[in-house]
């Protein structure tokens, strides 16, 4: 899923402090899932932003709503009828929220209430870690099911490098070298001889060095 | 109950507002004296910025 | 009546602890400022982030979780 941190308290009450009713609008997806923002992050950041307000003697009138997710026309459609009642709308999805809202309306403004981070997964609760960098054409068959490109700090399709040490990263000690655990895999099943294998470079334009990227399913496009 | 306090804290309201405490339910004498401690920091602390009775 | 503040404190106590030795703290005749407001909850871990924000937004000059 995709993980995202709240933007810091400071960050969302400046966006809005010239607002006196937002909407704060969370998501259903991966952000609820990754506990950034959904139903009750919204809940706890609304009071949160009122009661900051309230204090300050300068009100902000904050509705609470969460669509199934933002990042499909249809919910956003949901909010045609009131979109245009607030000052602005605060998002709390990923990065497409805001932008897939503020295409639908253009007149509005919607600020986001998170930072987008990564593609990754929960190691441990409330412990989330990058797996897949979404380079498009996916290469973990290679690499007994470790991404080096998401997960080496240089993104190393030839490793370890010389800055790996005791399995972890020169960058940080708290990055393991995905290299050390993929090369010792490869040992324990016997088949380094894997890593010998010449291949073709990687195609880079299928990530995010060929542009901005589209995915279009034929058969299901009208 | 830490992310309440420190939130407070950063809005600018003092994270003693908001407190936990153990007891066990033979302990009569210390729920009074935890209700009598509480009012009593809470007066010191003074009305919160955002309390209807203004006095 | 006096000027002395009065806060308004509103306390969430587990049903079988602090709610307990809420109900023993009467039986004993023991007093306790009538600002302290119960509210059972069935277990402490009941409370979540969002009762004790709203607590505060609503007004109250003190919340505390007894369990």
């Amino acid at each position: 899923m995709i993980i995202a941190d709240r933007k810091p308290l400071e960050e969302i009450q400046e966006m809005v402090e010239n607002c006196e009713k937002i909407l704060l609008l969370g998501c259903k997806g991966c952000v609820t899932v990754c506990n950034v923002g959904g139903l009750k992050e919204v809940q706890v950041l609304a009071s949160t932003l009122r009661i900051a307000r309230k204090k300050e003697g300068h009100p902000l009138d904050v509705e609470e709503k969460v669509l199934e997710r933002q990042c499909d026309p249809e919910y956003v459609e949901q909010l045609r009828d009131s979109y245009d009642q607030y000052d602005a709308v605060l998002s709390m999805a990923c990065g497409v929220g805001p932008q897939f809202l503020s295409e639908a309306y253009p007149d509005q403004r919607f600020f986001p209430a998170v930072n987008t981070k990564f593609m990754g997964g929960a190691v441990q609760h409330g412990i989330w870690e990058e797996r897949c960098a979404g380079c498009g054409t996916c290469v973990i068959h290679f690499y007994d099911g470790m991404c080096p490109i998401a997960r080496c700090s240089k993104s190393l399709l030839h490793g370890p490098c010389g800055g790996s040490a005791d399995g972890k990263c020169e960058v940080s000690r708290d990055i393991e070298c995905i290299w050390d655990k993929i090369v010792r895999k490869k040992m324990e099943q016997n088949r380094l001889e894997d890593l010998r294998i010449l291949r073709a470079a990687k195609d880079w334009r299928t990530a995010r060095d060929g542009g901005p990227r589209r995915s279009i399913r034929e058969e299901l496009v009208k | 109950m830490d992310y309440v306090r420190k939130t407070l804290e950063q809005i600018g309201m003092e994270p003693d507002r908001v407190q936990m405490f153990n007891l066990s339910s033979a302990m009569g004498p210390r729920f009074a004296e935890i209700a009598t401690e509480m009012t009593e920091k809470t007066r010191e602390l003074g009305p919160s910025p955002l309390s209807a009775n203004k006095c | 009546m006096s000027d002395r503040f009065e806060p308004q404190i509103l306390a969430f106590c587990c049903k079988y602890c602090a709610y307990a030795a809420g109900d023993l703290a009467g039986s004993m005749r023991l007093n306790y400022p009538p600002n302290v407001k119960v509210v059972q909850v069935p277990c402490s871990g009941r409370v979540d982030i969002i009762h004790l924000l709203r607590v505060i937004e609503d007004g109250a000059d003190a919340v505390y979780v007894a369990g």
